[in-house]
């Protein structure tokens, strides 16, 4: 259920002012309490978001990572990677 | 007895509110709004009722129905931050809102029910341009149209079917405008957006294809196209064109007043009035 966590904590930017000032201030220690796997955790530090999607991560609530600008991503960075990921026609990610 | 006079099919695009308040009254966005804003107003509403697909703000993984409907005396709008957006209370009625859940699920739809509840972009944007004074009680209809399995294009015109007649069966003569919210082709968030963009129109064949489909009245063939592998071909959000068949389902097949295209967003502004 871990990428469960990572898709409620994208939400959780939206709606948690505290949560995204803690974001934005240490990534690292705003993720520590909450129960991630250690390649969602380093991904999510990494703004390696064409992994988490990868993943199973789900795209439109990723967009708050960028929209927020954390875990150092913006727009652009955002865009460049999410783009990096091969998908099908149904925007499935392949090998 | 209560009557359905329209149906409007309408974009949401979170950032147009800010784009019009920095464009101005003469831009594309603002004209496209305030044609169907003085159409929606002829129409004399007593009562929206608007299919919709929420954003996972009104719901969330933990728990996502595959058709919903608020029901309660009021709703707060928005509740995820668009640009230029006000905080609205959005007035509804419950007993005709619990009436139409109850014709629904006696017809064989099983819709969950929220109370308490907020809405999202999806709701507010196209009401803060067409009834900014919020002068207009809406009962939101939620169609889950962004996370794979989708409820079928057949099934939410047959729904939409089902709630006209829930809503012809209530005794107040009340004149009741249909809506149906969202995009044709769509990617938002995903590996599918434009280079440098938050979003981009995977398959804008295809939405012209909705748009002449939706011109031509060709609703069996629009039916029948409205895959989910061809929705889920057109974006992370492509199946927001259930809302818009949904309401189809609502009104009947009838020819629009007009279709006006935005291709750039893979959506449309859709008018048919007959009342």
């Amino acid at each position: 259920m871990s990428i469960f966590a990572v898709n409620h904590l994208c939400r959780e930017l939206l709606r948690d002012q505290a949560f995204r000032a803690a974001m934005k201030a240490d990534p690292a220690k705003a993720l520590a309490p909450l129960d991630l796997t250690e390649p969602e955790r380093r991904a999510l530090l990494d703004g390696d978001v064409g992994a988490l999607y990868r993943m199973g991560v789900n795209g439109f609530l990723m967009g708050y990572l960028a929209r927020f600008e954390v875990c150092g991503l913006n727009v652009q960075s955002y865009n460049e990677r999410m783009r990096a990921v091969k998908v099908d026609e149904i925007g499935q990610p392949v090998a | 007895m209560a009557q359905i006079v329209a149906g409007f099919g309408v974009p949401h695009t979170p950032v147009f509110p800010f784009f019009v308040k920095r464009d101005g009254p003469d831009c594309e966005i603002a004209k496209l709004f305030g044609a169907q804003k003085e159409q929606l107003a002829a129409t004399r509403p007593d009562l929206i009722v608007m299919f919709d697909t929420d954003h996972l703000n009104t719901f969330f993984l933990d728990a996502l129905p595959i058709f919903a409907m608020g029901i309660d005396k009021s709703f707060k709008a928005p509740n995820d931050e668009p640009r230029e957006v006000p905080n609205y209370i959005v007035k509804s009625v419950p007993d005709f809102a619990a009436h139409i859940r109850a014709a629904a699920i006696g017809a064989g739809y099983d819709v969950a029910m929220t109370q308490n509840f907020s809405v999202d972009h999806s709701v507010t944007v196209p009401l803060h341009f067409l009834t900014p004074e919020m002068q207009v009680p809406v009962i939101p209809f939620f169609i889950s149209g962004h996370l794979p399995p989708l409820p079928s294009a057949q099934r939410c015109y047959a729904l939409g079917r089902a709630v006209a007649r829930a809503i012809e069966s209530w005794p107040a003569a009340l004149r009741v405008v249909i809506m149906g919210s969202g995009s044709f082709s769509l990617e938002v968030g995903g590996p599918r957006m434009a280079p440098g963009r938050s979003d981009g129109v995977p398959d804008p064949d295809w939405a012209l294809r909705v748009i002449k489909y939706l011109e031509q009245a060709q609703i069996e063939r629009l039916i029948a196209e409205s895959t989910e592998h061809q929705m889920l071909k057109a974006g992370n959000v492509g199946g927001e064109l259930l809302n818009w068949i949904a309401m189809l389902g609502a009104i009947g097949n009838r020819k629009p007043d007009y279709i006006a295209p935005q291709m750039q967003n893979g959506h449309a502004y859709g008018v048919w009035r007959w009342n």
